[in-house]
């Protein structure tokens, strides 16, 4: 009895499996079978620009009658998207794709460093390259990290990602008497190129029982994208910048004084902060626009000006100019598609026409049912659009955007960014959290960044 | 341990420690899975005013809805490991019953040998080779294939070795001898005589296979790059990310998931698990 | 076993029947093996490995690079501390556990459904099992967090996760937990196959549970305490799941092991499969003298036992070093 019953639970499982290998089977028959449209990969960490290729292929019927899109998307928590990124380059064949998104943080790995010998230049891909960036007049940092080491552009991105201070209106209110945008920017310290007068009014704040950012991660973007040199020098050995190494002290204050609701970036606090339910109420945070676009709004609380946070917030200049992100797309030097991809490529990151994909993305009518407006590359659709929107209540964001812009730079950047990053901010918590000195927080950082990349340390 | 003893109050006092001890725990055994069932089908918002509570809510729908369009899906999962664990458990099974039916059954020069291998190559953990794994697989253009996760399995050791100890003293080689005479070939007597005896201990064998191949992770993340190729364990890393950061309830239910499968084998199989782990046929 | 009949000789199907497992042994294990110890003599590393050469200056570069390798050390460390944190709990809990179920003066009812309730953790993914607990331990607010405050024990939130030694002691029971049913099986199992007749005349000696315990079932169980020894050590030393999906080493590499560290520089980041491959082959070394050590201390001093004894432990011993291949190649 209880043997047959084993037996039938097993051969249950083994019946299941194989239908589901038949099904599968089946399947693969009818996408080939159906119309003989050419497969072209996509390989992305979000799904930003999935949304676009799909946007393309809508508005270009005879572009979606020959081609069909399949997309990989992994997400970069935990490093996962560069393993998998590597290996679909390297393991060439089927599984690699045609092109593939790298994020800020480790973008320079595929158009400079070891992984750049994948991607193709754009004028491979039959686009007059050179003439269209001046054209568009596309934010020079966005290029500079798109070139390979001959010079060739093989990346270009679609956003500007210059960082600004985005503050709670009624918070800064409490706080300064006025959200005036103008008289919040002069509390913090606006364009002082110092932290100084910033946590001065920290510790204003902290007397009518504000915090003046929600954790120490806010104030790791501007100054990680504010130092003057990256990780890594031109010897390959590992380097402290001045700036980065300041951070210890920066956020041991900010731990110790009680001027932030020691939240970790994308994790719960850091999101119940937007919100304003955390412990403290928050002043602001440091972000680019798609930090407004993509975190904020999803996790205001709200769609419309009045519920939870939406509507009561405003942007002004940081206390030190910066960037944090952005996108790029490069096209895979083995793809067969190339003249379809650049196609693509070219919608998304050089077309300054009101049918192109910046000035959608510029003026909120990419997707009409959730209309969002960022801040492009280019300059020439930048002044072309408007950046009035209701989470801002109202306020135009664009102006204070694009004087941000001006400080994103490329040259601090290196392609282990994102590794080395988060061992960096593992060995800050550790410092800060009283668990070792600052030079044993330091010695660690090192070894872990020589154990983990193939790096020189001292 | 004082209290074992004959003595009435002794015994009794014994007993009190015994049970509480046990039903201590078994709420330690229970008490994640408990949480996990109930939090999956609260909201967010009422996980975060309470992370700890039994009773369950209806959000279970909406939490499942979470996972629309994202890149946890449980089914795609489901599915890939089905395909891997079966495979790997045929394979397993069958071949390992021939292994053992060769050294049972015939007397080769060999065979002696050949036993000693079997019994040195479980002494090699997998991820002693699994750099070279990865390279030779990636050599042979086998990266995001299910083939280099299940025909590893025609040579499990440690399957071998069990059906060896059970097929020596059931298999009784007259059985063998008069069906020769009949004229049934070495091949049809392996299968049609042979594996029909070594139903019960395959049975065990086949549940252990079955989990262990479901459960791996290492070799799979290391082979498997592709979203639709993904196991169910490496889904289940996935409910790490970012994205599900505020998505408390589709966390749990997410994990949930993960195991409805492995909690129905066990509620219908678990006394032959225990016996067959009693018998010394898992790794501890 | 007799297998000639009428003169035809049957030894060629012995052969012909191990086909697959040798072919599949060669292919999958045995090359691979080869393949790893050769690749930690080469400069094997980055992303474009495929044009490798054999080290010319020092051959042996990349053991000394992982033997003088801090993290490699830290992992070592934290490998072994966290198996010894798990498997003391374990062993004892589970000795306690089969002298109550094994005992003859006081019989518990329910030991099948304990039995049950106990070794499921064992039977569920670890992936699961560790973001599970990675969700139970959450900070702000998590189920753990709440249960303590509401006990009176704790009164602010504590940020767990973010702890060395709690995220350490967290992994080392995620460990415990999933194994000590399965350990309490086997030595249950292992005492019911001492004869009866021993623990009769104990009876009759008027020895009580506890010295019947302490003289008769430990001594007679000593094979299948060295079995669960070895078994645990070597599926200790492999630890991957858990430290790899609960906190990927973290915080601070407390929970860094050596699979896990063996994964990030062979998988992440710079892509050193040399010093990775020297990695393994050194941890293959370690669990080879380790087994080697507890079977010669664990060895039976009394000449009649020896040989029995031996060749039993050297069968179960071997059972137990399927450990890790049963996990990644069944």
């Amino acid at each position: 009895m209880k043997k047959a019953r084993v037996l039938s639970v097993i051969s249950a499982f083994a019946l299941l499996a194989s239908s589901a290998m038949v099904s599968c089977g089946k399947k693969d028959e009818g996408s080939s079978g159906s119309g003989k449209k050419t497969v072209i990969k996509l390989m992305t960490f979000t799904k930003e620009v999935k949304q676009m290729c799909e946007k393309y292929f809508e508005t270009h019927p005879d572009f979606a009658a020959k081609y069909e899109l399949k997309v990989t998307e992994i997400p970069t928590t935990d490093g996962q998207f560069q393993p998998a990124l590597d290996q679909a380059l390297k393991g060439g064949g089927e599984d690699a794709p045609d092109f593939y998104c790298a994020e800020a943080a480790f973008v320079l790995k595929y158009t400079k460093g070891t992984a750049s010998e994948f991607a193709a230049p754009y004028e491979d891909l039959g686009i007059d390259v050179e003439n269209k960036i001046k054209e568009a007049d596309i934010a020079p940092y966005s290029v500079e990290i798109g070139r390979n080491p001959e010079g060739k552009v093989v990346g270009l991105g679609y956003q500007a990602t210059g960082g600004a201070f985005i503050y709670r209106r009624s918070v800064a209110k409490e706080a300064f008497g006025t959200d005036d945008p103008a008289e919040v920017e002069k509390q913090i310290g606006a364009g002082t190129n110092s932290w100084d007068q910033f946590f001065k009014c920290a510790e204003d704040l902290k007397k009518k029982k504000i915090a003046i950012i929600s954790g120490d991660g806010d104030l790791w973007h501007a100054v990680e994208n504010s130092s003057d040199k990256g990780w890594i020098d031109e010897n390959n050995a590992l380097y402290i910048d001045p700036k980065r190494e300041e951070f210890l002290d920066l956020s041991k204050k900010l731990k110790d004084n009680g001027y932030h609701n020691d939240t970790q970036d994308w994790q719960e606090g850091w999101i119940a902060d937007m919100k304003g339910e955390g412990d403290k109420p928050v002043l602001g945070y440091f972000g680019p626009a798609w930090l407004i676009n993509y975190s904020l709004k999803d996790n205001c609380g709200g769609s419309k000006i009045g519920e939870g946070t939406y509507g009561d917030w405003g942007v002004c200049q940081p206390p030190i100019g910066f960037f944090w992100g952005g996108t790029w797309v490069i096209a895979n030097k083995a793809s067969k598609n190339k003249d379809a991809v650049g196609k693509i490529i070219e919608w998304i990151t050089l077309d300054t026409s009101e049918q192109g994909l910046q000035y959608m993305w510029a003026n909120g009518t990419f997707d009409p049912s959730n209309p969002t407006k960022d801040v492009v590359a280019s300059n020439v659709v930048m002044s072309k659009s408007d950046g009035k929107v209701d989470i801002l209540n109202g306020q135009d964001m664009f102006p204070v955007y694009q004087e941000a812009n001006k400080f994103a730079k490329g040259d601090n950047l290196t392609q282990f960014d994102e590794g080395i990053n988060s061992l960096w901010r593992d060995q800050v918590r550790q410092y800060t959290g009283g668990a070792k000195s600052r030079d044993a927080a330091i010695k660690d950082f090192k070894q872990a960044v020589g154990d983990t990349f193939d790096v020189k340390v001292d | 341990m004082a209290a074992v003893s004959k003595s009435g109050s002794k015994s009794i006092a014994f007993k009190v420690t015994a049970y509480t001890f046990c039903a201590l725990l078994t709420v330690l055994s229970l008490l994640p899975f408990i949480i996990m069932i109930v939090n999956s089908t609260r909201s967010t918002p009422q996980i975060q005013e309470n992370a700890l509570s039994f009773i369950p809510r209806g959000h279970l729908m909406k939490n499942y809805a979470v996972f629309a369009g994202r890149d946890f899906q449980p089914l795609v999962g489901f599915k890939n490991s089905l395909i891997i664990s079966c495979g790997s458990t045929l394979c397993n099974i069958y071949f390992s019953t021939m292994t053992a039916f060769a050294l049972v059954a015939y007397d080769w020069k060999l065979r002696k040998p050949f036993f000693t291998v079997i019994m040195a190559v479980l002494m090699i953990p997998a991820q002693v080779t699994a750099i070279g794994f990865y390279h030779f697989i990636h050599g042979i253009g086998w990266l995001n294939s299910f083939l280099p996760l299940i025909l590893p399995s025609i040579a499990a050791p440690t399957t071998v070795f069990f059906m060896r100890q059970y097929m020596i003293p059931s298999l009784p080689m007259e059985i063998l001898q008069s069906a020769r005479i009949d004229g049934a070939g070495e091949f049809r007597i392996f299968n049609q005589i042979v594996l029909p005896m070594m139903k019960p201990a395959m049975a065990t064998q086949a549940i252990f296979s079955f989990v262990a191949s479901w459960n791996q992770l290492f070799l799979p993340q290391v082979l498997l790059t592709v979203n639709e190729k993904k196991t169910m364990p490496m889904m289940v890393s996935l409910l790490n990310g970012d994205s599900y950061k505020t998505e408390m309830g589709a966390v749990y239910l997410g994990l949930f998931l993960t195991v409805i499968p492995l909690l129905v084998v066990y509620f219908l199989l678990s006394k032959h698990i225990i016996a067959g782990v009693a018998l010394g046929g898992v790794k501890g | 076993m007799k297998t000639k009949l009428k003169g035809i000789s049957y030894s060629k199907y012995g052969y012909l029947f191990s086909i697959p497992f040798v072919v599949a042994f060669l292919i999958f294990t045995l090359y691979p093996t080869i393949y790893t110890a050769t690749l930690g003599f080469t400069d094997c590393k980055g992303l474009m490995s495929d044009d490798y050469h054999f080290l010319k200056n020092d051959i042996w570069q990349n053991f000394k690079a992982v033997i003088e390798n801090e993290s490699f050390k830290t992992s070592l460390k934290n490998t072994i501390m966290i198996w010894v944190m798990n498997f003391i709990p374990q062993i004892t809990i589970a000795l306690l556990l089969t002298a109550w179920f094994t005992s003859h003066s006081n019989e518990i009812k329910g030991k099948g459904f304990f039995k049950v309730v106990f070794y499921m953790p064992n039977i569920i993914t670890a992936a699961t099992v560790a973001v599970l607990f990675k969700a139970i331990f959450s900070y702000p607010k998590g189920p753990m967090n709440d249960l303590l405050i509401s006990c009176g024990i704790l009164n602010d939130d504590y940020f767990f996760l973010n702890s060395r030694t709690a995220a350490r002691l967290i992994v080392a029971f995620i460990q415990f937990w999933t194994w000590y049913g399965n350990t309490m099986i086997v030595l249950v199992s292992g005492v019911l196959g001492i004869s009866p007749d021993i623990y009769e005349a104990a009876e009759i000696d008027g020895a009580n549970g506890v010295q019947t315990f302490f003289r008769i079932t430990i001594p007679n169980l000593k094979t299948v305490l060295l079995y669960t020894l070895i078994t645990s050590l070597v599926g200790g030393l492999n630890m991957y799941d858990i430290p790899k999906v609960f906190l990927n080493g973290g915080p601070d590499s407390a929970t860094l092991t050596t699979s896990v560290f063996i994964y990030n520089q062979a998988f992440a980041g710079s892509y050193i499969y040399n010093r990775a491959a020297a990695a393994s082959m050194i941890m293959w070394l370690v669990i080879v003298i380790c087994s080697a050590v507890l079977f010669y201390v664990m060895r039976d001093k009394d000449e009649i036992k020896l040989n029995k004894q031996i060749k039993k432990a050297k069968k179960e011993a071997r059972l137990a070093a399927k450990g890790g291949v049963n996990e990644w190649r069944l």
